[in-house]
């Protein structure tokens, strides 16, 4: 049984729209309540759009959909399915809403569970404004993360990064951002049904989740109707998966360089989001594509290099023309021929066959021509930022094979500012000992070309505090970890050791030879430290390594608090194709962030410790 | 499949307490507790009730179809002539259904235009987002009616692929059987000729002009089968393809004919505003000419004040040069 999340979340979302009541495929009796209302907020409209498009609404016999804040008119005789998140705004406008009696029923169903108090705040508004007739129904659907793809899926909590790492953040604060990142996964837990187990490496961000999240699921499975008795049958741990939980200091290196294979480049240069992509179209507009596993190029060839892919849309364009040209010969429809008359028979078919095969065939130059216009764009955006020699020397700078002028004409050469501090941050990481003045010529460069270091400081700083706590007393573990405790999400004690195995010439990322080892449960050095919990198992046991735990998992779920990015995502579905058997593993994160996005995000946290460049203010943002 | 969790009953607890803490009293609490177990029954406009009944007629199509299904496809159960009865029956029950959405499109566009008669003044039963919800649920009738009319169609083309199939080799067949037919008598022919041949001569010269005019007439009838077989099998092709093309054509009419709706209203438009330019290029050169009176005028009168002052600028006391 391979797990579906995409699936899954589409299926709850159908039986929300169908009022909660289980989908009977075969009625044909009208339901009563067959015409509804959708009602959603921002957040929400974010889950259902990549899974369901407006014309699969009206086949659940939606009629219009709209906006909470937006205002609205009453639309009597009709019931309203609300699907919200439980914030007090949101239960003031139901509130006014029911007052007005907009609708004739109300169904709400809050994305995640509702507080207590706000549940009570909806019951007394509802009882002044004399309403509670109007209230039909209220669920908790635990459906508030965006799936992307089968096996993606991301809880779009911004800035989760900065928060963690904020020099001046504070215990509440901290926990506030570990409570809802438990919630996001409890959510996407409670989808699959699934109750797995988790492990994380020591210290952290990645603990505190990880023994939050396992609180959380004990006191769940104690109360007595509780989301996973369906699988209560599964007890025996090969069938269950394993959640793996890292934070994002694991390995910093992924998230800032420059890829080239298709998903990561198109979601880097251009953009994308929620699946979709704005380019500019040949004849100068704006034109919105969609890119999802519904699209057979994107899902064939989301993780080939650029030049392949280039390859690929051309063997397309030629198999489409020669089908073409064949419909074409045998309906003659290019040259007129005359219809023999024996052949008629024969012609006809041709004919009937033919205008079928047409929509079809018109879908594919659809899809061609998509992509076609997506990589005459990036191909664009390339040559402009020379990207291919980035990606060429920043392999050769993780291998260490990288010449020190090579590295001087990279930041030099062309490229935007952003390219630039992704290229020295990366030297930074990778560089073993940090030669001072090789640091401040590629600082003097940054400047330069006027690029505000501010994040290339924090990382210096990063890795200075790492340089001087691991030369004190690197072989003993208790000391990184009580100093990883004291630096909440400042210990990337892991950093040298991710490095150092990324240099063994082998392209795997830490993150992907780390989840190999814990699914296959052989003893590896990397991971022997890592922590286990069970949520199914007595309280007493926890402590104990049973090696049933670690036993080889058929399925993982990996989770990256602090931002992922499609390289890992693809990265790791390469890794699961590898195994024998090939084994299946759903890919999550806070955010999905492009290198941009996550050096910025640095930037604001090199700016908070101070060290931003004091100079260059008016080249900032 | 994962569940939702219901929450009513943590719902009803909360409007109990809070109910008590307004201190409502019994018989409030009770009627406000039954609310939720009783549900008034919703006032359902015109609108809807018709709207419901069409949905259920496209139901009853949808079970008519499907029950019939085994029957129509299968080649041995049912005649040609029952079959040609589903159809009609089908397609007459299709057009009920889409006369009865076209009837509720007419309404919706009814009640559009007498709200907006009345000088713009809406009332409260016909606003934008009730009119938009009943155009949704005309969308989704026709949706509806339109999947089933397909699946209705994907068994006619099945239908007719047959009818062409089992025509060619019917064809092929009575080629051969013909030729048999028409090599065998010749045969006979040759046979019956010796042994007749020291009968009676005359007889037998009557006897062959009369196999001679059997057989041209057998040729010819065979002939003419043949030809009324061939344009049996290409009327069956042609219906066929006819109903390929109108199941196309019917699926792009609307879309055709909006398209000419929006050309006509284009060209109006254009025609409207090359009035509107000509206009304003009257008014220009109107406004032109105008301009050049009022110029002209004053440099007129300029020119003859100063023409007066040189005239009588040395009879002209001094004071009154100084005021002009």
């Amino acid at each position: 049984m391979s797990l579906n999340l995409r699936q899954k979340q589409t299926e709850c979302i159908a039986r929300m729209l169908n009022l909660n009541q289980p989908i009977n495929a075969s009625s044909t009796t009208a339901n009563e309540e067959v015409y509804k209302i959708l009602i959603y907020d921002r957040f929400c409209q974010n889950i259902l759009s990549p899974l369901i498009h407006v014309k699969d609404l009206r086949k659940h016999g939606v009629t219009l959909y709209f906006l909470i804040d937006k205002d609205r008119n009453p639309v009597h005789d009709v019931p309203a399915v609300y699907f919200v998140q439980p914030t007090p705004n949101n239960i003031n406008r139901i509130l006014s809403d029911a007052s007005r009696s907009l609708y004739h029923s109300f169904h709400l169903n809050f994305s995640t569970s509702i507080p207590r108090p706000l549940l009570e705040n909806l019951a007394s508004g509802t009882l002044a404004s004399d309403s509670i007739q109007r209230i039909s129904k209220v669920h908790d659907q635990y459906l508030e993360f965006i799936t992307l793809e089968d096996n993606l899926f991301s809880l779009a909590d911004k800035s989760c990064f900065v928060q963690l790492n904020d020099p001046s953040a504070g215990d509440r604060e901290i926990e506030g951002i570990v409570e809802k990142v438990v919630n996001g996964l409890f959510c996407v837990l409670a989808t699959l049904a699934i109750v797995p187990i988790i492990r994380c490496p020591r210290g952290g961000p990645a603990e505190m989740v990880a023994s939050a999240l396992d609180q959380r699921l004990r006191d769940h499975l104690l109360s007595k109707n509780n989301l996973f008795s369906e699988a209560g049958n599964f007890v025996s741990s090969f069938q269950r998966p394993v959640l793996c939980i890292f934070d994002r200091n694991f390995e910093l290196a992924v998230a800032i360089q420059h890829d080239f294979r298709y998903r990561p480049l198109v979601h880097d240069v251009l953009g994308l989001r929620l699946n979709r992509l704005n380019v500019q179209g040949e004849k100068g507009g704006m034109r919105s594509y969609e890119l999802d596993s519904s699209d057979p190029f994107w899902a064939a060839n989301g993780s080939l290099e650029f030049p392949a892919v280039a390859e690929e849309i051309e063997t397309q364009l030629n198999k489409y023309k020669k089908d073409v040209d064949e419909v074409n010969k045998r309906t003659g429809g290019t040259h007129g021929a005359e219809f023999d008359g024996t052949d008629l028979i024969g012609n006809t078919k041709h004919l009937m066959n033919a205008v079928n095969s047409l929509p079809e065939l018109t879908e594919r130059k659809q899809v061609i021509d998509k992509h076609t216009n997506i990589a005459t764009t990036l191909l664009s955006e390339i040559k402009q930022r020379a990207l291919n020699n980035y990606v060429k020397t920043e392999n050769a700078m993780m291998r260490g094979t990288l010449e020190w002028k090579d590295l001087l004409g990279v930041l030099k050469g062309p490229g935007t500012k952003m390219d630039k501090l992704r290229f020295a941050i990366l030297y930074l990481i990778s560089s073993e000992t940090i030669n001072q003045s090789e640091v401040d010529t590629v600082e003097a460069a940054l400047r330069e070309s006027e690029v505000d270091t501010a994040a290339f400081q924090y990382v210096k700083k990063i890795k200075a505090l790492n340089a001087s706590f691991a030369s004190a007393n690197s072989a003993s573990r208790s000391n990184i970890v009580d100093w990883a405790e004291k630096l909440y999400g400042q210990s990337i004690s892991a950093v040298t050791a991710g490095v150092k195995n990324l240099l063994s010439g082998d392209k795997q990322l830490a993150l992907a030879r780390a989840v190999e080892a814990l699914i296959e449960g052989r003893p590896n050095p990397e991971i022997d430290s890592y922590l286990i919990f069970d949520p199914r198992a007595p309280k007493s046991g926890s402590g104990t390594s049973s090696s049933h735990l670690k036993g080889p998992f058929k399925e993982a779920i990996v989770f990256m608090i602090g931002g992922g990015n499609y390289v890992e995502y693809c990265s790791l579905q390469e890794l699961s194709q590898q195994q024998q058997p090939p084994k299946h593993i759903i890919y999550g994160a806070t955010e999905l962030l492009t290198g941009v996005d996550f050096v910025e995000q640095l930037t604001v946290l090199g700016q908070k410790m101070g060290l931003g460049n004091v100079a260059s203010t008016s080249s900032a943002q | 499949m994962a569940r939702a969790r219901d929450r009513t009953e943590d719902f009803k607890d909360a409007v109990r307490h809070s109910a008590r803490s307004l201190g409502y009293d019994e018989a409030k609490l009770a009627s406000v507790m039954a609310s939720f177990i009783i549900h008034k029954p919703p006032q359902r406009s015109p609108f809807s009730k018709a709207a419901l009944k069409t949905l259920e007629s496209i139901g009853e199509l949808e079970e008519f179809l499907s029950k019939h299904r085994k029957d129509y496809m299968d080649l041995h159960r049912t005649t040609e002539k029952e079959r040609d009865s589903i159809e009609h029956e089908v397609s007459v029950f299709v057009k009920t259904c889409q006369e009865q959405i076209d009837v509720l499109k007419n309404s919706i566009n009814q009640e559009e235009e007498t709200s907006k008669g009345w000088l713009g003044i809406t009332t409260s039963k016909a606003n934008a987002d009730t009119i938009a919800h009943k155009h949704g649920v005309v969308l989704i009738l026709s949706e509806k009616l339109h999947s089933v009319s397909a699946q209705f169609d994907k068994l006619r083309a099945v239908r007719f692929q047959e009818a062409i199939n089992r025509a060619m080799p019917r064809r092929k067949l009575n080629r051969l059987t013909k030729k048999d037919s028409i090599e065998t008598p010749k045969s006979d022919d040759v046979e019956l000729g010796e042994p007749s041949e020291l009968h009676n001569e005359p007889l037998r010269v009557q006897q062959q002009l009369l196999d001679d005019e059997t057989r041209a007439l057998q040729v010819e009838l065979s002939n003419l089968l043949d030809t009324v077989q061939e344009t049996e099998t290409k009327m069956v092709e042609m219906s066929a393809l006819n109903h390929l093309v109108s199941t196309h054509v019917l699926q792009q009419a609307q879309q055709i004919e909006h398209l000419y709706e929006q050309a006509v209203e284009a060209t109006k438009n254009v025609e409207l505003g090359n009035k509107e330019l000509s206009q304003a290029i009257q008014r220009n050169s109107s406004s032109r000419t105008f301009l050049i009176l009022f110029l002209f005028l004053n440099v007129h009168r300029e020119t003859r004040t100063r023409n007066l002052f040189i005239e009588y600028g040395e009879t002209m006391p001094f004071e009154l040069l100084l005021i002009g």
